[in-house]
């Protein structure tokens, strides 16, 4: 495996490598993933879940005794980011729910990452112990205090081997700075900042300082009946500390720079397609909500996902994405149902590879499509535990639209659409991808040739 | 006609849908109910718009209220999808049609519709069960409480505890300063207008909104209750003088007046303020102000087919449905 190919060429096939997670039917709600995130060098594999857990996977070391099995990731560390809390003053509940998670690069032996749910952003730190402190002079070895007077000799405590831990620890705890639901976070390229976005604002924090945060967007109105869209998402830019974007949900992207004024309701740069008219139905304005919005690696580009597409845009070019790719497009007539069983509503997120020459997202039936920008191929796959063998193949799957099914493809109607794949994410630098699908997650790479 | 049935079912599920909301887990989600209410926004216009004069859905208790049509005349151009009535299928429109709706007459003949009181009857029954359920028990669910309700204390922070992302909601009815939640927010937010209380446990009363319709209508307020007999008379001499000079053109623009203050009622209600999107007639500023003189009767719980004259010749359906 060449470190940096992510092209989706002919030669690209996807294996299953590993699937975390539950098989039994009856899982609960709480175990449902709703966030997926490596870290900077892809050695860290995070998940959030309804039930405000992190789960942290670790790749191990490539062994040199099994070259055509690369590192697999093993649980590193669990632990409880959100509770669920009840606002008394609203008499709301805060769901646990874990929104997003989003890594700090490394600059030490430790890890940070942030984690959000609806109200609140922590910070935590990931860290390895290895070594215990023994022989206290005043504590006994199972740490209850010794009695004074049997002290009769004074020694110093020594570092002893034990075995590793892990432990994470809450550093920083972001609260009370957002009245609606906070959809993003996004760390700043300057790795001092970061912003959270929710409904109607963008805030802007210091890591160190909890207790304060600028406001950098406020899109409410002063009559909350002229409301006519929200903040879906928000990132910064990879590179320029100064530069974020939002996307609504009208489907339109702003650029804004925070060097232009500290209040960044004006924006620098607006990026809207017009509507199709020919499309137009009951529904237009809800898939047309853009549900994630992800810089490219280079920070030339930006991708959004609405409901039915994936686009993509070049921030030269403000008044039409440069590509549109299709992601189930079969679902136009069907949204009126989509509509009753609340699925016109989810959220899919999408993803870049290393190179940006690939782009994938979720689907319906535990289906997610990679879209390559540059052969304009398209492939869709299924993460499911009949796929499941070690280093099987993946076979890719086709949705038939109308007229004759053939042997291998499934109907529209077919679709099982509580099984859908909201969430992925693309090792930085390999081919390595991490599927949620409800409870279990699926670690898929590419073949080893 | 396909329209009209399609726009009559997405109306129920979206009334279906904002209803639920308020009592799920996390506190109600401004992004999906903005959609929401979009969707309700289309399918009425659309609603509205279909030329169907006199045709009653097979099966379902209601039916459109051919007075829509000349509101629609006053509500301008439709949306794009929807046909829009051709001017001579408006002018077509008896003008008296409109007259029998008001209080006065509540049975009295319909010139060209002598249905609608029948099935408005009907409809009253056949409410209990069936697919119109839902929305339409929503809708006196909604207004059940507020009922009940209005006697209790609290006034405008009754709206602000079910409503708890938007206080602003409660800024209007009871003019208080608005909230804290601006400012940098080490401190948990204060809002001098709400007093907590559980959103679960309280449906979307509006007693607020009745105080503010009271308030309004003035004298005729007198009495605690929202179905407050006193703003009827009110009403209805407005009502009267207001057909005096028009035709079917006035007392069109009266009833959308009526039917937009149900809009602003319930928009109130479900604290999805987005009367914004919904008003697209000319006549905006004047709704608002007819809107909350005929909100408290138009919205009385359990009456919705019954007493109350204007509605009961509304097929409650329609009142629905144009609602939003």
């Amino acid at each position: 495996m060449i470190p940096g190919l992510g092209a989706l060429t002919q030669d690209t096939l996807w294996c299953f490598s590993q699937v975390k997670g539950t098989v039994e039917v009856g899982a609960t709600e709480a175990d449902i993933i709703s966030t997926v995130e490596f870290n900077h060098t892809g050695e860290l594999l995070a998940t959030g879940d309804k039930g405000g857990r992190v789960v942290i996977f670790q790749r191990e070391q490539e062994s040199k005794n099994q070259v055509h099995r690369r590192g697999e990731y093993n649980v590193y560390s669990t632990f409880q980011s959100h509770e669920p809390e009840f606002d008394y003053l609203k008499s709301l509940e805060i769901e646990e729910k874990i929104n997003k998670i989003r890594w700090l690069p490394q600059q030490n032996a430790a890890y940070f990452l942030l984690s959000t749910n609806d109200k609140t952003v922590k910070l935590w730190k990931v860290s390895e112990r290895d070594k215990r402190p023994e022989g206290y002079n005043l504590k006994d070895e199972e740490g209850r205090l010794r009695d004074p007077a049997t002290i009769t000799t004074l020694r110093v405590p020594v570092l002893r081997p034990m075995d590793l831990m892990v432990e994470a620890t809450p550093r920083r705890v972001f609260a009370n700075a957002h009245t609606y639901h906070i959809n993003s976070i996004s760390v700043n390229s300057d790795y001092e900042t970061y912003m959270s976005a929710d409904d109607l604002r963008i805030n802007l924090w210091n890591f160190e300082i909890t207790n304060q945060s600028f406001n950098i967007v406020d899109i409410k109105p002063a009559n909350m009946e002229e409301l006519t869209e929200v903040i879906t998402a928000a990132e910064f830019h990879p590179h320029h500390c100064n530069t974020f974007v939002y996307s609504s949900s009208k489907g339109t992207i702003r650029l804004c720079d925070m060097r232009a004024s500290a209040l960044c309701d004006r924006h620098t740069k607006f990026f809207e397609e017009p509507e199709d008219p020919s499309n137009r139905s009951f529904f237009s304005e809800i898939i047309s909500s853009i549900s994630d919005v992800k810089f490219s690696h280079s920070g030339r580009y930006i991708m959004t996902r609405d409901y039915l597409t994936v686009k993509v845009w070049d921030l030269n070019m403000e008044n039409r994405p440069i590509e549109t790719y299709q992601v189930h497009d079969y679902l136009r007539s069907k949204l009126c149902s989509l509509y009753e069983n609340d699925c016109i509503f989810d959220k899919f997120e999408c993803v870049w590879n290393g190179s940006d020459s690939v782009i994938m997202t979720g689907s319906y039936n535990n289906f997610f499509r990679m879209f390559d920008r540059n052969t304009k191929r398209d492939v869709t796959l299924e993460a499911s535990r009949e796929n499941s063998k070690p280093r099987a193949i993946l076979k890719p799957r086709k949705v038939c639209v109308g007229g004759k099914r053939r042997k291998d493809e499934i109907s529209v109607d077919s679709l099982d659409f509580s099984k859908k794949i909201l969430h992925t994410a693309w090792h930085p630098s390999e081919n390595i991808i991490a599927v949620a699908a409800t409870n279990n997650l699926y670690i898929f790479q590419d073949k080893v040739n | 006609m396909e329209f009209k049935l399609e726009a009559h079912r997405i109306v129920s599920i979206s009334l279906g849908k904002i209803y639920n909301s308020r009592i799920q887990r996390g506190g109600i989600k401004l992004h999906k109910n903005l959609l929401v209410s979009l969707v309700l926004r289309s399918a009425r216009q659309v609603y509205l718009s279909d030329p169907c004069p006199g045709l009653y859905l097979a099966g379902h208790p209601g039916a459109p209220a051919p007075p829509q049509q000349p509101e629609e005349s006053a509500a301008g151009p439709p949306a794009g999808w929807g046909e829009p009535p051709p001017p001579a299928g408006r002018a077509a429109w008896p003008e008296p049609e409109p007259q029998p709706e008001r209080p006065a007459v509540p049975e009295g003949p319909r010139a060209g519709d002598a249905e609608p009181a029948a099935t408005v009857t009907a409809a009253g029954d056949t409410l209990q069960g069936g697919e119109a359920a839902a929305p339409e028990a929503a809708w006196r669910r909604v207004e059940g409480p507020r009922e009940t309700a209005v006697g209790g204390a609290g006034g405008p922070a009754e709206v602000a505890g079910v409503f708890p992302e938007r206080p602003e909601a409660a800024r209007g009815p009871c003019g208080c300063p608005p909230g804290d939640e601006d400012k940098l927010s080490a401190a948990p937010r204060v809002d001098g207008c709400r007093a907590p209380r559980p959103a679960a446990a309280e449906p979307p009363a509006s007693p607020p909104v009745c105080a503010r319709k009271r308030g309004a209508a003035g004298a005729g307020g007198g009495p605690a209750d929202c179905p407050a007999p006193g703003s009827t008379p009110l009403k209805k001499p407005r009502r009267n003088s207001e057909e005096q000079p028009g035709g079917a053109a006035a007392a069109a623009e009266e009833e959308e007046e009526m039917e937009t203050g149900n809009v602003a009622n319930l928009i109130s209600i479900f604290g999805s303020s987005f009367s914004g999107l919904l008003r697209k007639s000319p006549g905006g500023g004047r709704e608002e102000a007819e809107g909350e003189e005929s909100g408290p009767e138009a919205a009385e719980p359990g009456q919705i087919c019954c007493d109350k004259p204007v509605l009961r010749d509304i097929n409650p359906w329609s009142t629905a449905i144009v609602a939003f």
